[in-house]
């Protein structure tokens, strides 16, 4: 909930703002020079709120994603992994519409979107899923 | 496959909740099972088998298409 505010904030905000610079130690990265942020295998700056956004994002989306249900038995198991297998084709099919109709830095935000929406789509499909089975619960008996 | 869960479970009198609890399941499975909507596990299949006090091949049958 936290990286999804933070996440919001910094997209409204072009990533300037809030401004955490700390020294960050890039893996990979430009090749040095006098004009390169960030290059590789050199100490550098840089603000750390949009790797800390996307951070507390994946891990409380994973949270969500993976814990147990209440009752978790081996048909709701059955739920989670069909609704995994499906968010992962409905995720990649946007993804290749997203490649073949959006451009330039719409299609970058198309890929900081996507980073995420598998876990997104995985949540609603399989809480979706559920409350279906809940609701034809109630026809029985 | 087809099952006849719902008989055993009116010839012994007990709801879909209470054969759920018994065998340590959710009720949705339990109604996916009746519904043959879900085909469940050889260890589920004994456990149900259990209960009733009846063979698996007595309340689990295959269909042609199987």
């Amino acid at each position: 909930m936290i990286g999804f505010v933070l996440g919001i904030v910094l997209l409204t905000n072009q990533f300037e703002y809030p401004n955490w610079e700390i020294n960050v130690f890039p893996l990979i990265g430009d090749k040095p020079g006098i004009l390169t942020k960030n290059a590789s295998l050199i100490w550098s700056k840089n603000n750390i709120a949009d790797e800390l956004a996307s951070i507390l994002l994946i891990v409380g989306g994973l949270l969500v994603v993976f814990s147990k249900a209440k009752d978790e038995d081996e048909y709701i198991s059955k739920i989670r992994t069909e609704s995994l297998i499906w968010a992962t084709y409905v995720n990649y099919g946007i993804l290749i519409l997203a490649v073949i109709f959006v451009y330039d830095m719409s299609f970058f935000n198309v890929l900081i979107y996507n980073m995420f929406t598998i876990l997104f789509f995985f949540i609603i499909r399989f809480h979706y899923v559920l409350y279906k089975t809940k609701k034809s619960l109630s026809y029985e008996e | 496959m087809k099952n006849n869960i719902r008989v055993e479970r009116a010839i012994k009198n007990i709801t879909q909740a209470k054969l759920a609890k018994i065998i340590g399941v959710s009720r949705q499975t339990i109604n996916a099972m009746e519904l043959n909507k879900y085909v469940p596990s050889t260890v589920l299949a004994l456990k149900i088998a259990q209960t009733f006090e009846k063979r698996v091949d007595d309340i689990f049958f295959l269909e042609d298409d199987d």
